[in-house]
């Protein structure tokens, strides 16, 4: 600016000389006297403001109103979403493919459960060319109507959850159809569908896609209008000629959509998220072939249907200022009295009134009448007035017992425990906090076989193994991914993809070898009503609220401030009508104050049991030692002594061990009496499985 | 282990070298069948064997006023086989036991270096050695020795020689006749062993021994023959002496007749030394009887010496805290705490904030310790007490 300014004032000043003019004067007055005697001293050292006035000409204009409002019009949901993929969890391809399985198969369950059938799903991923995959989710469902289809799969923000108060796996009516949107986009390929409601009606199938402008799906096949699909070999042929498949059901669904994308093992894979849901989920068969032909099948660990969550009216206390108003606008309610009782859950009749008098208001007004400020005026009083919690019978968490079963089936240790919170509010919304937890067994780096290790080397886009070790297994961090490789001979900043196969064998033998339980961090299962969370763990509340915890009472080894470390894996579910997300894509839970209280009260009620476990293990370890320490020296001292005086040496070497047996036996129960209790067998209350109780490893005797 | 078992029965092994046990030996076997056997005792009756190690410490001495040196006192720390902390050490204790045994049996001695190789081996099924150091296998010697009540060469175990003896005195050590006056610069190096079985005096004609504390300042004295002109005897033990060396001092003092007198150097360590030579020591009391040599003198440096002698500034070293902790805890001991003369020196030791060495002496003149500062001392009869 002063470089202009400078500028600017010198041609003026040469220019002055010859034709002055009353339009100079003013940075004539600024420059060349350096005394202000016309211009005031403001407009002086006003810079450009001053400079501009200066200027002759009048600069163009860039746009005019009426220019700039021909180019002003709406912006459709899908434009917006289209050009901001990664808000719905479309950033990269490799969580495209991740995301489309996860809203397929959250949809579905959704709607079997909704339907009360035992749901089966099957999820087959087929690569369809160089960074393109095809990805197929059918369900056992009720199947959709052949007028609903297009909608909710062609339209965003369509959808039977948003606007009820229940606890479902989607929420928004986004997912599905923003995967197939990211199809069509990538692809150019519409998604498919086949459905099928009963079986005295054929299944019908429809290619679908989304009018990004418009927000309106277009079906292109039977024109507009879909076909259905013949029974029989006639049908098959259909099916194969559209490049699609179709399990033969009574009723279900079948989605099928084709995009760019990347499939990739390891963590936060589609893999990852078939195995958290299938533990989540013990209800559920799942059937998975990825796109090496491999089949994986979850069979479900029982027959029970989670129990049907109500659906439920708004608190008052979850309600914004703006959602009254409108809520006021929209009501058919004569008084608002009657508007408020019907439209809220927990405001009885006494409650109502008591609003209305706190608010100033009439209670026989009506609800349109309520202008902002009275409304304004009616949220005060609600903050100010005692409501009581809403029902909570909204809400089917997976319950103790299933969660062990499911964390058991998929997660190996020695020890799980698993506790439910009783129901729980947070801004009007009710909520049920679960955590399980699982201690012990071996890590998934001990179960990987050495041609899927070769695979995932091949496939790793990890610049050094360290990297490669850390961001493929979880429970691996640097610390242990550095022994690993010390282990296995290899350089820390090795190219995964460059390893020949003499140094495949090594890696695979280091994996199997290194003990990882103390550089193994604990390994945190996100769950928000049982779909899980495989993104963002650093953002959610979970993630933070079991860092911030203090796990080295419970007996694992933790620096402040980050996960605890050891051989653990802790499930923790948040089951809600309303799961406050920290963006559309679902990734994270949002940190509520309840949210978080409602966590650390279920994480440390599994953190106790797992302390009463490990303190019996490491009692029992540690009695196993002095016995092993005894022992050690037994030997000896029965050497030196026969040496002396030439007694038998194995028999006085026997007497010893026995003493030594009685001995350690003695101390066991000083222990015990130390502690002051003699604990029974079932101190660790309910809830808990141990798999197999460590004996101690007494060293020859 | 059976070999071992069998071995002192084996007649080839006996034949070899089965010497002549002496009485003593026979009495120290004795010993170690009875402590070996406690421990088959123990395991009968499903006890946990125990061995009770007299305790060497501070707590554990005192000092006997009318004999004038430090006595044990009979606490004892029960070393336990059970006992997580206790068992390795126990299992030392025994091993120490075989080795004596071995040695005396076979008619044999050996250093404590020796014997610590001889029993270091590795724990059969562990990688757990039986000693790490040496470190670890002398004090296991020593409270093996307070237990049996047994002398270490009655167990055929002694240290490495340290400390230097010259003067007019003729001895016989195991048989050969030795000049102590014809020994060259290096002096007759003193024996960890000096019993009367090994060494008797044949001929003395000094009048009493010199002590110094290290070798230096021994040398000087030597070359300047200073134990012709004066009819003494000089020694000096490498710091603290050695038991060798402090036994060989009592023996002349007791058996000869000759006043001890100690040059050392003016610190808290010169002190603890004298006071070793003088009441026996706290880690070794129970030798008291056989070493102290409650006349002992001491000599010098005195604190007060630095202003005395007109020393320089160069010599003086300052006190560390370790220093000032040490000369408290001295005088606060009991054979201390009642003479007025140590309470003053110790008192202007504190004072000076500094320590000297005797060879602080040299860098005044290089004879001045043995022509002027000794010789005055001795004629005023100048010492402390």
């Amino acid at each position: 600016m002063r470089n202009t300014k400078g500028a600017h004032a010198a041609t003026v000043a040469a220019a002055g000389r010859t034709a002055p003019s009353a339009q100079v004067h003013g940075a004539q007055a600024g420059t060349e006297n350096g005394r202000p005697a016309m211009a005031p001293a403001g407009e002086a050292h006003g810079g450009s403001g001053a400079a501009q006035n200066g200027q002759a000409e009048p600069r163009r204009r860039r746009a005019t109103a009426e220019s700039m409002a021909a180019s002003q019009r709406d912006i459709s949901v899908s434009e917006f979403f289209a050009k901001n993929r990664h808000l719905l969890g479309f950033d990269n391809p490799r969580k495209a493919l991740l995301t489309t399985v996860k809203e397929a198969v959250d949809n579905s369950l959704d709607a079997c459960e909704e339907a009360g059938i035992l749901p089966e799903i099957w999820v087959h991923i087929e690569q369809t060319g160089p960074q393109r995959y095809k990805v197929g989710v059918q369900d056992n469902g009720p199947g959709i109507l052949k007028t609903q289809i297009p909608n909710i799969f062609g339209k965003l923000l369509y959808g039977s959850k948003f606007h009820r108060l229940r606890m479902s796996r989607g929420q928004q009516g986004i997912g599905i159809s923003a995967a197939g949107m990211y199809g069509l986009l990538t692809t150019g390929k519409p998604v498919k569908i086949i459905s099928k409601v009963s079986p005295r009606k054929p299944a019908h199938y429809y290619e679908i896609q989304i009018d990004t402008k418009k927000n309106r799906p277009e079906i292109l096949n039977g024109n507009g209008d879909g076909v259905d699909i013949p029974p029989g070999e006639a049908g098959r042929k259909v099916i194969e000629k559209h490049g699609i498949e179709w399990i033969e059901l009574d009723h279900g669904t079948r989605v099928t959509i084709e995009l760019e994308a990347r499939y990739q093992r390891g963590r936060a894979s589609v893999d990852d998220y078939l195995e958290q849901t299938a533990i989540a989920n013990p209800h559920v068969t799942l059937h998975y072939i990825d796109p090496e032909g491999n089949e994986q099948h979850y069979p479900r660990s029982t027959e029970r249907l989670p129990a049907e969550p109500k659906e439920i009216k708004p608190h008052p206390y979850g309600v914004e200022l703006g959602m009254l108003l409108t809520m006021l606008k929209d009501s058919r309610a004569p008084t608002l009295m009657q508007f408020l009782t019907q439209s809220f859950s927990r405001v009885s009749p006494a409650v109502a009134r008591k609003l209305c008098d706190t608010a100033g208001l009439s209670a026989r007004a009506h609800p349109h009448k309520i202008g902002r400020h009275e409304a304004d005026k009616l949220y005060h009083a609600i903050q100010q007035t005692r409501i009581s919690a809403p029902a909570t019978d909204c809400i089917s968490p997976i319950g103790e017992e299933l969660l062990l079963a499911g964390l058991h089936q998929v997660v190996p240790g020695d020890f799980y425990a698993a506790v439910t919170r009783p129901p729980a509010v947070y801004r009007g919304n009710p909520f049920v906090i679960e955590a399980a937890l699982a201690y012990g067994g071996t890590a998934n780096v001990h179960k990987v076989t050495m041609e899927q290790l070769a695979e995932m080397l091949a496939e790793s886009d990890a610049r050094t193994m360290r990297k490669f070790l850390m961001h493929t297994f979880t429970g691996v961090n640097s610390d242990a991914a550095e022994r690993i490789l010390e282990r296995a001979q290899l350089g820390v900043r090795a190219m995964p993809a460059r390893l020949n196969a003499d140094e495949v064998a090594r890696l695979h033998a280091a994996l199997q070898n290194v003990n990882l339980d103390e550089g193994q961090t604990m390994t945190v299962l996100r769950y928000a009503n049982r779909v899980p969370l495989l993104f963002q763990p650093g953002a959610c509340a979970i993630t933070q609220t079991v860092a911030s915890m203090n796990w080295r009472a419970y007996g694992l080894s933790q620096s402040r401030g980050s996960l605890p470390t050891g051989p653990v894996t802790v499930l923790v579910h948040m089951a809600s009508v309303w799961v406050p997300y920290t963006s559309e894509s679902k990734e994270a839970v949002a940190a509520y104050p309840e949210i978080q209280r409602e966590l650390r009260l279920a994480l440390q009620a599994v953190g106790r049991k797992l302390a009463l476990y490990l303190g019996r293990r490491l009692r029992v370890k540690q009695e196993g030692e002095r016995r092993g320490k005894f022992l050690r020296y037994l030997g000896e001292v029965a050497t030196a002594v026969s040496s002396i005086n030439q007694v038998d040496r194995d028999e006085l070497y026997q007497r010893l061990v026995e003493v030594a047996k009685r001995k350690t036996a003695d101390a066991d129960v000083r222990l015990d009496e130390r502690g002051n209790r003699v604990e029974a067998p079932a101190e660790f209350g309910e809830h808990v499985l141990i798999v197999r109780q460590q004996e101690p490893n007494t060293p020859d005797g | 282990m059976a070999k071992k078992k069998k071995r002192p029965a084996d007649a080839p092994a006996r034949s070899t070298a089965k010497p002549q046990l002496s009485q003593r030996d026979r009495k120290t076997l004795q010993d170690l069948r009875q402590l070996a056997d406690s421990v088959v005792q123990a395991a009968e009756r499903r006890r946990d064997p125990h061995i009770d190690v007299p305790a060497r410490s501070l707590s554990n001495v005192r000092y006997n006023k009318v004999r004038r040196y430090i006595e044990m006192g009979s606490a004892k720390n029960r070393r336990q086989l059970f006992n997580l902390s206790q068992a390795r050490v126990y299992m030392q204790t025994m091993l120490v036991a075989s080795g004596c045994k071995q040695l005396i049996d076979q008619g044999k001695t050996n250093s404590i270096r020796g014997l610590f190789y001889q029993l270091k081996h590795t724990i059969e099924g562990t990688q757990e050695e039986t000693f790490d150091t040496q470190e670890e296998c002398d004090p296991v010697i020593e409270d093996l020795e307070v237990t049996l009540n047994a002398l270490r060469e009655e167990l055929h175990v002694f240290a490495t020689n340290r400390g230097n003896l010259v003067g007019e005195l003729v001895l016989v050590d195991s048989g050969d006749e030795i000049d102590c006056s014809r020994m060259g610069s290096a002096g007759y190096s003193i024996p960890s062993i000096v019993e009367p079985e090994v060494i008797q005096f044949r001929k003395c004609d000094a009048k009493f021994i010199l002590h110094v504390e290290k070798d230096t300042v021994w040398r000087r004295f030597n070359e300047d023959k200073f134990w012709r002109k004066h009819h003494c005897l000089v020694t000096h033990g490498g710091g603290q002496p050695p038991r060798g060396c402090r036994r060989l001092l009592y023996r002349l003092h007791h058996e000869l007749g000759l006043p001890v007198y100690c040059l050392l150097d003016n610190d808290p360590w010169g002190y603890y030394i004298y006071s070793v030579i003088k009441q026996g020591s706290i880690n070794l009391a129970f030798e008291s009887t056989r070493m102290a040599i409650p006349d002992a003198k001491y000599l010098g440096l005195r604190s007060i010496d630095f202003e005395r002698c007109g020393l320089s500034n160069s010599v003086k070293i300052a006190l560390n805290e370790n220093d000032i902790k040490r000369a408290r805890q001295i005088a606060q001991y009991p054979w201390f705490a009642h003479k007025k003369e140590w309470q003053k020196e110790i008192e202007q030791l504190l004072k000076n904030r500094f320590k000297m060495e005797v060879e602080s002496l040299i860098s005044k003149e290089i004879s001045y310790v043995t022509e002027e500062y000794v010789p005055a001392r001795l004629r005023e009869k100048d010492w402390l007490d």
